[in-house]
């Protein structure tokens, strides 16, 4: 039975969730595309959004990313911390977290995409590591303003070559 | 005058390429599930295009007729939007089967300006060049004529030589008006194969048409280059004033390619200064 559950539960952990499948077959959307509703198993209890469910796209604004020191500030602290790990593995990870009205971050989902754009799951070791120097990100910037500070979706994506960071996007 | 006019006409025929398509053409053509798809489209338009209402729209025009590519797309965008690439380029390879002339275009900008995937933007790109025999368009922004953009993924993909030949023919096409960042981006390809004097000449042309922090900086380094000590520090300093009034290159999604970062201006204004 134990065994059982063992392979059932990460199944329920992703079928449980809402569907958002594409190609017309879609028969469960969220509120808006994206959302990340919260996870016990994966989130932060002490991490609130503002204005409840109304958590806008970091894009809404016209402002682009907004970090403290630019994205050079993201850019230079990957590669200060991320440690290239010996891989064949490449593709695209994004990292998706909502940004509060604080500049708190949390919610964190992660996604992985070979270079032909099929799903998959890098080694932990990259994604781990992405994740974690993620999560660490202190600069993120209120927006639309300090006056008026609104809870936003942040993502960042890496694109990978070989167990390496090429880029960041957005 | 006539010039800036072409410009505009083909910016417009762009964005006429990336907005919701004549519902009336198909009723006219006989096609009637292909109009009532685009009027059931049409209908979605009011709903914010990351809402469960908008998306239901969509799938409910896909169903009408499944063969309606403009859906996929219109569909595929939120996703985009949201950086979820595997469900993005799911749609879009579902209209591109459809409809490759009316696609690829669209589907090769994203791959560069969201996901900088080079090769696939290429692809698409040369492949759309090879299925018609009319002027191929611009990105879904406006900013770049595709063959600017297929320019610089040829450059991110280290072939420089091919970069400029790609980027000069386009300029030196016959009624063609440069792009808001079609110089800067041969400016720096000038200044990065050591051609200083010709990156000094595109840059300042640059400059007179749409002067940025970053055209500034580029240029800054190219007098540097030539030992042209007051003219890089002039440019340096001028870099450092127009980005700080904002002037700079921009996208609200994602980082234009050659950007530059106030702190790698500062930076060179600090080296500048001895």
């Amino acid at each position: 039975m134990k065994q059982l559950l063992y392979y059932l539960l990460p199944l329920c952990l992703l079928s449980c969730q809402p569907s958002e499948k594409a190609n017309g077959q879609i028969t469960e959307y969220l509120r808006w595309v994206g959302d990340s509703k919260f996870d016990p198993a994966l989130d932060r209890r002490d991490f609130n959004t503002c204005f409840g469910d109304k958590v806008a796209q970091y894009f809404n604004f016209s402002q682009g990313l907004q970090y403290e020191g630019e994205k050079k500030a993201i850019w230079d602290t990957f590669q200060a911390q991320y440690r290239p790990v010996e891989s064949t593995e490449s593709g695209w990870l994004r990292i998706r977290f909502i940004v509060n009205c604080q500049g708190e971050t949390g919610r964190f989902r992660l996604t992985g995409m070979n270079t032909q754009y099929q799903e998959t799951s890098f080694d932990p070791k990259i994604s781990d590591q992405l994740l974690s120097i993620c999560k660490s990100l202190n600069g993120w910037q209120l927006q639309p303003d300090t006056q008026n500070p609104r809870d936003y979706y942040q993502y960042l994506i890496f694109k990978i070559e070989a167990g390496d960071i090429k880029e960041i996007l957005p | 005058m006539k010039q800036p006019l072409l410009f505009l006409f083909l910016l417009i025929s762009t964005f006429a390429l990336h907005s919701q398509p004549n519902c009336e053409a198909f009723k006219s053509q006989g096609n009637t599930l292909a109009y009532e798809a685009c009027k059931k489209n049409e209908s979605a338009k009011k709903h914010y295009q990351f809402s469960k209402a908008f998306q239901k729209i969509i799938d409910e025009a896909i169903a009408i007729d499944p063969s309606f590519d403009y859906a996929y797309k219109e569909k595929s965008v939120a996703y985009l939007k949201s950086g979820d690439f595997f469900t993005w380029k799911q749609l879009m390879d579902k209209a591109v089967e459809i409809n490759p002339i009316e696609n690829l275009g669209y589907r090769g900008w994203c791959r560069y300006q969201f996901f900088r995937d080079y090769q696939g933007a290429i692809a698409d790109i040369e492949l759309l060049d090879s299925l018609i025999d009319y002027e191929i368009g611009f990105s879904a922004n406006g900013d770049y004529h595709l063959n600017i953009a297929k320019a610089l993924c040829y450059k991110a993909l280290g072939q420089k030589d091919k970069a400029i030949h790609i980027l000069t023919t386009q300029l030196s096409e016959k009624d063609y008006y440069p792009g808001i960042y079609d110089q800067l981006h041969l400016g720096v390809l000038y200044l990065e194969t050591g051609n200083y004097t010709l990156a000094v000449e595109t840059l300042n042309a640059q400059m007179e048409f749409n002067p940025l922090g970053e055209v500034a900086y580029y240029l800054g380094l190219a007098y540097k280059a030539q030992g042209k000590n007051t003219a890089y520090q002039q440019a340096i300093n001028q870099a450092k004033a127009l980005y700080t009034q904002d002037k700079k290159m921009f996208d609200p999604y994602t980082h234009p390619y050659d950007k530059v970062y106030l702190s790698e201006i500062e930076a060179e204004w600090e080296e500048a200064q001895k």
